[in-house]
């Protein structure tokens, strides 16, 4: 089996369509549709008694669900990728060791949003699937991997089960309240692994914590989805301060993903107010992260 | 009430454990370094296949055994420097050549189509002979001054056993034609022999020498476990 494992080979059933994160995004079922926030129409979705949030739930947890597919696919594949050493291109026995205790939480956590998505009356395949997650677990370098996937990814993670598990207070759901409370403690650790990695692995090399930090950036602005994930009172899904304590975050940090999600927001309704109209957004406007697996899906 | 001054044998009359054992220090440590290092590739592999299986119940399954394989590299890794290694990457080491062949064989497969292959090589064949190598180790290492290796192999073998039953009806689900029974007894018996060669995942005498005038299987232990001449 060939080190590193291409985004397009992800091995699927026939069940699971995969389009782009945009396309997943304007799916106007969505939690976060991005069409509306561009309109100017953004509310907070996930807001009991609101119409729509039953869809918008359901879309929510079909997202986790394959975004918990990927996470533990990307964790598997750093147990496989990297040989053990001190090298760059190689990885502590107890990093190792880490990323298989996560390939374990990543499958219950499958197993828990199936049975959820059953719950909320979903099933598999009933939205379209975007590969993204995977594709920032695809770096060369493994710490690359780990602030992209464990402190932004499994970040955004921690603020998507919060938004769950009060969603699942707000309508009286106990199954889902409990559920969004369990993951969001194996979030937490998986956080927290990343933190710590960070710290261990660049502490005599702050180039390569410099680009790691630069890199969780980018994804922490593109899982920003244009503003929508953010510290503000109207953020459809709400930056969970205390948790991402809890992961080793400081608050400046925090603040600063606060910032970037600004940003993101800004940076939208400037394209959205020089076009007219809200745009035909493709992945590849947001990133070049979105690009290039949008450009890989046009090559397939 | 009985008078607590009253003195007991240091061993319960229901306590059999008995001092001598087949295996020295050093040959433990040899076979802890060999199961450190099998553990860690069926770890590396499993994880490495679950993105390249496309049944989901068996990818969610693989997620799960990498975490217990790699427990289990992780238990012989702490237990190294208690048999007297204080480097453990020095023993963490394959038995030989013909052990790295075959789990190259069993690494190989990847295609989407391939998880028969996949699940045969570590369920039907792997597993089976970690299963064997551990219940040697464990019925004839000493009782008492092994017992730390003992507790490591009971927790290791109650998961290998319930890994290789998941495994097998796993197996068992995806076999639906004689073709594909046919493709899972060749990949079998390609590895088995590979094994063979190797000699079981500790070298020659992984599971000791069950004939009497065999003098073919390396006798590391010295001649205590009762099976060699």
């Amino acid at each position: 089996m060939r080190r590193s494992l291409p985004v397009a080979e992800l091995a699927r059933d026939g069940r699971f369509e995969q389009a782009s994160i945009m396309d997943r995004l304007t799916d106007p079922r969505a939690a976060v549709n991005v069409r509306k926030a561009s309109a100017g129409t953004r509310r907070p979705a996930l807001r009991a008694g609101q119409p729509g949030a039953p869809d918008a739930a359901r879309s929510l947890m079909h997202g986790i669900f394959t975004g918990e597919i990927q996470a533990l696919e990307g964790a598997g594949r750093t147990c496989w990728d990297f040989e053990l050493g001190t090298g760059e291109r190689q990885v502590p026995f107890a990093l190792k060791l880490d990323m298989a205790r996560q390939c374990w939480d990543e499958a219950r956590h499958v197993e828990i949003s199936v049975k959820l998505g059953e719950w909320m009356g979903t099933e598999i395949g009933e939205f379209a699937e975007s590969t993204i997650l995977y594709e920032a677990a695809c770096n060369d370098d493994p710490i690359l991997r780990l602030t992209g996937v464990n402190r932004a990814l499994e970040g955004l993670a921690i603020d998507i089960f919060n938004t769950m598990r009060e969603f699942g207070q707000a309508t009286g759901d106990p199954v889902l309240e409990f559920c969004e409370d369990w993951m969001l403690a194996d979030e937490v650790t998986h956080v927290k692994m990343g933190s710590d990695w960070l710290r261990r692995l660049t502490a005599h090399d702050p180039d390569r914590r410099d680009r790691a930090l630069e890199f969780q950036k980018v994804v922490d602005k593109l899982f920003s989805y244009g503003g929508i994930r953010g510290d503000d009172d109207d953020s459809p899904v709400r930056l969970a301060r205390r948790f991402r304590e809890l992961a080793g975050f400081d608050t400046a940090e925090i603040d600063e993903i606060a910032d970037l999600s600004r940003q993101a927001g800004r940076e939208r309704a400037e394209r959205v107010a020089a076009r007219g109209r809200p745009p035909a957004v493709r992945s590849a406007d947001v990133h070049p992260i979105g690009a290039d697996l949008h450009s890989e899906r046009m090559a397939r | 009430m009985a008078d607590p001054t009253a003195p007991r044998a240091p061993f319960a009359p229901w306590d059999r454990r008995e001092l001598p054992g087949a295996f020295t220090v050093e040959e433990s440590a040899r076979r802890v370094g060999n199961y450190k290092w099998i553990e860690m590739k069926t770890f590396e592999v499993l994880g490495g296949w679950v993105a390249t299986v496309p049944e989901l119940d068996i990818k969610l399954r693989l997620g799960t055994h990498t975490y217990h394989h790699a427990w289990h590299a992780e238990l012989w890794h702490k237990r190294l420097p208690e048999l007297r290694e204080m480097n453990p990457e020095r023993l963490t080491a394959p038995a030989n050549d013909e052990l790295v062949a075959f789990v190259e064989a069993v690494t190989e497969p990847e295609a989407p189509g391939l998880t028969i292959e996949k699940l045969v090589g570590v369920y039907r064949v792997l597993i089976p002979h970690k299963i064997a190598a551990y219940t040697f180790h464990l019925n004839n290492t000493s009782t008492i001054t092994d017992a730390p290796t003992i507790r490591s192999l009971r927790f290791a073998l109650a998961d290998e056993f319930e890994d290789w039953r998941d495994g097998e009806m796993s197996i068992q689900s995806l076999l639906r034609t004689p073709q594909e029974v046919q493709r899972a007894a060749e990949h079998q018996a390609r590895l088995e022999t590979l094994m063979l060669a190797a000699g079981g995942i500790a070298g020659p005498g992984s599971i000791g020498n069950s004939y009497v005038e065999d003098t073919t299987v390396v006798d590391r232990m010295g001649g205590g476990n009762g099976a060699t001449p």
